[in-house]
């Protein structure tokens, strides 16, 4: 059985998003915000 | 069912939406690049998960049941919901975890109306 003491995990709580994460979300359509789709 | 389920304002259970991922959930017992996973890995990697989540709730209050969706169909995939003894505790734990985030991904918490998990199913 594995030891509980030292080799803790780490949690995953507040275990933030890495950066490609941060790019704006798309919206439900599918669409950057502020980006216009070429026509 | 239209899956437009009322929110309460205050409850003794919160939902944490889509909060589990298994390893597996692009197709079963197989990772994201394809290969595949040891049923034990699966289930370590579970386990892993309800620990964080305990640990972290039991701040909160007394919890009273603690379920994980742990399916692979799209409907409350990876949904967790948490019953604590009293209302008071539960807000407290969707004012705390409200605008954090888990392995990464923003935790989505809301208020939910189950507070019999035998009877939950919608009618």
């Amino acid at each position: 059985s594995r030891s509980r003491s030292k080799s803790k995990r780490r949690s995953g709580f507040d275990m933030a998003p890495a950066a490609p994460a941060m790019l704006p979300i798309p919206t439900a359509a599918g669409q950057i915000p502020g980006a216009n789709p070429a026509l | 069912c239209s899956r437009l389920h009322t929110k309460p304002s205050v409850s003794p259970t919160i939902l944490l939406s889509n909060m589990y991922q298994r390893p597996d959930m692009i197709t079963p017992g197989v990772d994201a690049q394809g290969n595949p996973i040891d049923p034990r890995k699966i289930q370590q990697h579970f386990e892993d998960f309800y620990e964080d989540l305990f640990e972290e709730l039991h701040k909160y209050g007394e919890i009273d049941s603690l379920n994980v969706c742990d399916n692979l169909a799209d409907h409350m995939v990876g949904n967790v919901y948490v019953q604590f003894r009293e209302e008071e505790q539960a807000a407290t734990a969707l004012r705390k975890l409200t605008g954090r985030f888990y392995a990464g991904r923003p935790i989505i918490v809301d208020f939910s109306p189950v507070t019999d998990f035998r009877e939950a199913t919608c009618r």
